[in-house]
């Protein structure tokens, strides 16, 4: 490579390479350097080094694990609903799409939505005496649950996210099997596979790495939920809800424990990292698409 | 026999999926088109006496709540919040390809941004702008959504302009043609498409924003998201459903007729962005 590209090359990449030093490496730093200090919005400028007890707080606090315990759980329930749903849409209606490529529309629009909007529409949908779903359900059923109560919290906002998000599982395994080449199936057709042999020996193998990436993807996006949580329930159905973002935002806004809620940052980033690492073996190791 | 049975089936499965994903902004819309008394003895989906009645009074009460001004923030905002995306993702984009600059560590770390939940990040941010006086302002907002978007545009621009033949810039270059000549008037008309379609992705992502609108603004720049809330509490006592499903609707249409428009660029890019990521 001649030197004058390789220049070229750096000045072009410099604006962006800014840009992140900035408004990420730099937050980065004080990240680290607030979480092994004592400080408060009065001092925020003279941070006094403390070492590490702001981590042992975090790592102390029953509350930090339930809020880790809630995304774990949130994300991989809500990451395996929706993309088994998402896979059952796109195969069963895939002959629609095939012809009618717009009806795929309708339903990428729920993503289109704000989630914090989304859960302010549930707060409407969902009211007692206002909202849509009670009034059918006791219509049909004669009773409805305490949707928002400590029972059934958790299980709304799965249903929530599963009912906005699904549709990112259809569209990307939808893409993911419209592609399979119609030839791979008139080969096993004649090999004598039909129905639901030639999805499970031929589709579905083809379909696999689509697969994980639409679960590491889904799983990553709901482990850290923070706005519809917020809008629909807040700190609400006694703590029950309490995800890791909404754990910090608390630490810091309603708290003001900046150490704390900075240290519990780097935690999180640290799982990140873990995760990232996980996933990064894992495709690594698969076919390449 | 069995098919037109199942293509049936096919048609009910498709539209109660369509009925029950879109269910939240479905419901809504009704309630915004019920009057206050309706909202309150009928909850149905069915609308007795259709009125516009909310939508006159949410622009009513722009004194206290003015949902042009919350409309006004999100639309400056993640216009340039998209626009400065793409116009600092296109070039390194292009110098990844072409020179291979960064690809080894630029690429990987804005890939894995898209990974780590921004919150780690969000404290930090508001202490710095709190020092360099950026808090409530739609310039400081932008900046952060500009932040939210790098990662996606630039994996679909350094992908798309790995695609483009490589004759037509040698051509460029053989006529004397130097990198900026070449990346405006060479590269960026043959990229249109991707950067049409990453850019309405971008504004979606920008507009649906919430938790640094949240944590980041108080008034002057309040985005929409942000700001749909504070109509929950407009009448003190009570909420004002009617209201409120109002300005959700208003504060919704924009992304979704973006959607409808755009469904194909859209979808494109979310897959190109999940597969290539």
């Amino acid at each position: 490579m001649p030197r004058t590209s390789r220049f070229e090359g750096r000045l072009l990449i410099a604006p962006l390479t800014a840009f992140l030093i900035a408004l990420l490496g730099f937050p980065l730093v004080l990240d680290i350097i607030y979480s092994i200090s004592r400080v408060g919005f009065e001092d925020i400028r003279a941070p006094e080094p403390i070492g590490f007890s702001n981590y042992a707080k975090a790592m102390a606090d029953p509350e930090f694990w339930a809020a880790a315990w809630f995304s774990l759980r949130f994300g991989l329930i809500v990451s395996v609903i929706q993309v088994v749903a998402g896979l059952a849409l796109a195969v069963f209606l895939a002959p629609l799409f095939a012809k009618r490529p717009w009806l795929i529309a309708l339903l990428m629009l729920p993503m289109m939505v704000a989630p914090a909007l989304v859960g302010l529409m549930y707060r409407l949908i969902l009211h007692e005496f206002v909202g849509a779903v009670p009034y059918y359900l006791l219509e049909w059923y004669g009773d409805f649950p305490a949707f928002l109560g400590r029972d059934w919290a958790f299980t709304t906002l799965v249903t929530v996210e599963t009912l906005q998000w699904t549709p990112f599982a259809l569209l990307i395994l939808h893409s993911s099997y419209a592609a399979i080449s119609p030839d791979v199936r008139e080969a096993a057709a004649l090999d004598g596979a039909r129905g639901r042999r030639l999805f499970l020996n031929i589709d579905l193998p083809l379909m696999m790495p689509a697969i994980g990436i639409t679960f590491f993807i889904r799983f990553i996006d709901s482990f850290r939920v923070f706005d519809n949580l917020y809008t629909l329930v807040g700190p609400g159905a006694g703590g029950s809800t309490t995800s890791m973002s909404i754990y910090i935002y608390q630490a810091f806004f309603k708290v003001g424990d900046i150490g704390l809620a900075v240290a519990a940052s780097m935690l999180l980033l640290v799982a990140s990292f873990v995760v990232l690492w996980v996933i990064n073996g894992l495709t690594a190791r698969k076919a390449p698409l | 026999m069995r098919k037109p049975l199942v293509n049936a089936l096919r048609w009910l499965v498709f539209i109660a999926a369509v009925v029950i994903l879109n269910f939240p902004v479905i419901a809504t819309l009704v309630t915004s088109l019920k009057s206050e008394a309706e909202i309150m003895t009928n909850a149905s989906l069915f609308i007795e006496a259709p009125t516009l009645d909310n939508y006159a009074a949410v622009f009513a009460m722009a004194d206290r709540f003015d949902i042009l001004h919350f409309l006004t923030n999100s639309l400056v905002a993640s216009l340039i919040g998209s626009v400065l995306a793409i116009a600092l993702a296109f070039p390194a984009a292009y110098a990844m390809a072409r020179f291979g600059a960064g690809r080894s560590w630029l690429l990987p770390l804005a890939v894995n941004l898209r990974a780590v939940p921004l919150i780690i990040f969000a404290i930090p941010i508001y202490l710095m702008y709190q020092q360099v006086g950026l808090l409530d302002t739609r310039f400081g907002l932008a900046l952060i959504l500009c932040l939210v978007n790098v990662p996606l545009v630039l994996v679909l621009f350094a992908s798309s302009i790995a695609d483009l033949p490589l004759e037509i810039e040698e051509a460029g270059r053989v006529d004397g043609a130097g990198t900026l000549r070449l990346l405006v008037y060479v590269v960026a008309p043959m990229s249109l498409n991707v950067v049409a379609a990453s850019s309405v992705l971008a504004f979606i992502y920008s507009w649906n924003e919430f938790l640094f609108g949240l944590m980041l603004t108080t008034n002057s720049a309040t985005p929409v998201s942000v700001g749909a809330s504070f109509f929950f509490a407009a009448s003190g006592g009570g909420v004002r459903w009617g209201v409120a499903a109002a300005v959700m609707i208003l504060a919704t249409l924009p992304p979704l007729i973006l959607g409808l428009l755009m469904y194909r660029q859209i979808g494109r890019s979310m897959t190109a962005g999940a597969v290539k990521g």
